[in-house]
């Protein structure tokens, strides 16, 4: 072996090389301190370990989900939306996102035969964060917190006003009554992966609503992304179907990096004892 | 803690069943129950004031008619020595009896309030499609009545579709002749069934 290949080996271990001469000089204190004079020294033997904390990346890619629960509360009432949304994936704790949807309401109540009708986009922008201890499992249960706003119009119409004091009708209806609305969401949800990229999850969602333009006839019923106005806060819910998007993510699912070398010096005594080389170092400093 | 991948995969599965099973449970729920406003009757309120302002219950009797949009055609049948009988419909018995009869026109009215005693306030519907309502006070102690004049713009107003549409108002002013009132004045214009105190009305004298 050449002399710069033997170099070249040696700064690469250079590591294990600094914590191996460290652990010579903290070793041989130790001997001085322990040994007795008249007695057999006991065997030392000095075992390097090399533990490996994973480190995640910042980036871990994008997902994208569509709701599938919007489109079944269609189906059963009057209400309900389609919504897809895009989120960062941020070490696999902080998922930063934005939902986008369209919400649709038609609805003619049976008893007082006012109709009410509006679709419309909406938007939602927040971040959840991921609380499963484990960051590199595919799983995720995550909190978040939503801001959501809608623009919109309706229309709402009924039967004939009818004076019951001085007699008279006439047609009740209004066309286009334009109104923003704007809200807020606590989120709780899970996720699971069920083959590779695909993942599906649930969420549940307490809407508060902070300001709707109010019309001076009538009140909106249905809000887009928000759901129906018959109280002051609101439960929703979505049911997603999730596929993790590896644009610009670096190979691999999640990044290890050996970030620490840790040299374990072990007597093999029955009053085994074990000192780092950094506590060795810092006794050293100590006496300097 | 570990959560095992089993255990999250059983809890979305559970998770789906609950929202659909309670989104089922909120459907029926709503069939049966609804947030309308349990004070549904949108009315203009009246409140009693002496002349000085202090708040007080009318110990008499009070009428408020009001007079409707048309013309109503009335027969008069009056005869010596016996009361003059009204009627709004031709009654040829009277005639035969002696009474002479006389046709008119008259504007035509309807009782709102109805020998209302020892009240505080009264509640009156306001119309939907004009913008003045004439309102006749009338007095069990007093002979003559007053007229009130509500100026008022109307429109209407739906909270949700289930509760119906109603007919609100803003008054834009009120007028009255001063045979027991002293003075009327706007308290809170907007008339809904929020229950405001609309109008303030301060008859003649003092409270004891």
């Amino acid at each position: 072996m050449r002399i710069s290949e033997y170099i070249s080996m040696v700064w690469r271990n250079r590591r294990i090389a600094l914590a191996v001469a460290f652990l010579c000089c903290g070793g041989m204190r130790v001997l001085a301190q322990t040994a007795n004079p008249g007695e057999p020294q006991k065997p030392t033997k000095y075992v390097a370990v090399e533990v490996e904390k994973p480190k995640l990346l910042l980036f871990q890619g994008f997902t994208l989900s569509a709701d599938v629960f919007g489109p079944l509360v269609y189906a059963f009432s009057d209400y309900g939306n389609i919504e897809a949304a895009l989120r960062l994936n941020l070490k696999n704790t902080y998922f930063p996102v934005a939902e986008v949807g369209y919400g649709l309401c038609d609805k003619t109540d049976l008893n007082t035969y006012i109709k009410y009708k509006t679709s419309a986009p909406y938007l939602r922008i927040g971040c959840d964060v991921n609380f499963l201890k484990d960051k590199f499992q595919d799983n995720r249960l995550f909190v978040g917190l939503r801001y959501g706003v809608s623009s919109f119009n309706y229309d709402i119409s009924g039967p004939d006003m009818k004076d019951p004091i001085y007699g008279g009708a006439e047609p009740f209806g209004f066309d286009g009554i334009s109104t923003t609305s704007q809200w807020i969401e606590i989120v709780l949800g899970v996720q699971v992966k069920v083959w590779r990229n695909f993942h599906m999850g649930w969420s549940v969602r307490f809407k508060s609503e902070m300001s709707t333009k109010e019309s001076l006839y009538a009140k909106p019923y249905y809000i887009p992304g928000y759901g129906t106005t018959t109280g002051g806060t609101v439960w929703g819910g979505t049911y997603n179907l999730i596929f993790d998007l590896n644009w610009g993510k670096k190979k691999g699912k999640v990044t290890a990096t050996p970030v620490n070398v840790e040299v374990r010096e072990a007597i093999s005594s029955e009053n085994t004892t074990e000192k780092t080389v950094e506590q060795d170092a810092e006794g050293e400093s100590e006496g300097l | 803690m570990v959560i095992r991948q089993k255990d999250i995969r059983r809890a979305v599965v559970y998770a789906a069943l609950f929202i659909m099973s309670s989104s089922a449970t909120g459907w029926l729920a709503s069939c049966s129950s609804n947030n309308c406003p349990l004070e549904n009757f949108v009315s203009c309120n009246f409140y009693f004031y002496d002349s000085e302002g202090t708040p007080i219950s009318y110990m008499g009797e009070i009428t408020v008619k009001t007079l409707l949009p048309g013309m109503k055609t009335v027969y008069t049948y009056r005869k010596l020595g016996e009361q003059t009988v009204v009627k709004e419909w031709r009654d040829e018995s009277l005639v035969e009896l002696g009474y002479t009869e006389t046709v008119s026109e008259t504007r035509r009215d309807t009782v709102l309030v109805n020998r209302a005693s020892s009240r505080g306030n009264i509640e009156i519907g306001l119309g939907y499609f004009q913008k003045c309502d004439t309102l006749i006070f009338s007095y069990s102690e007093i002979s003559s009545s007053d007229t009130i004049k509500i100026m008022h713009e109307s429109y209407p107003h739906v909270d949700l579709p289930e509760c119906g549409a109603y007919r609100f108002h803003t008054l834009t002013g009120v007028t009255s002749t001063e045979a027991g009132i002293d003075h009327v004045e706007i308290a809170n214009p907007t008339v809904n069934y929020e229950g405001y105190e609309n109008i303030r009305i301060y008859f003649n004298g003092v409270a004891e």
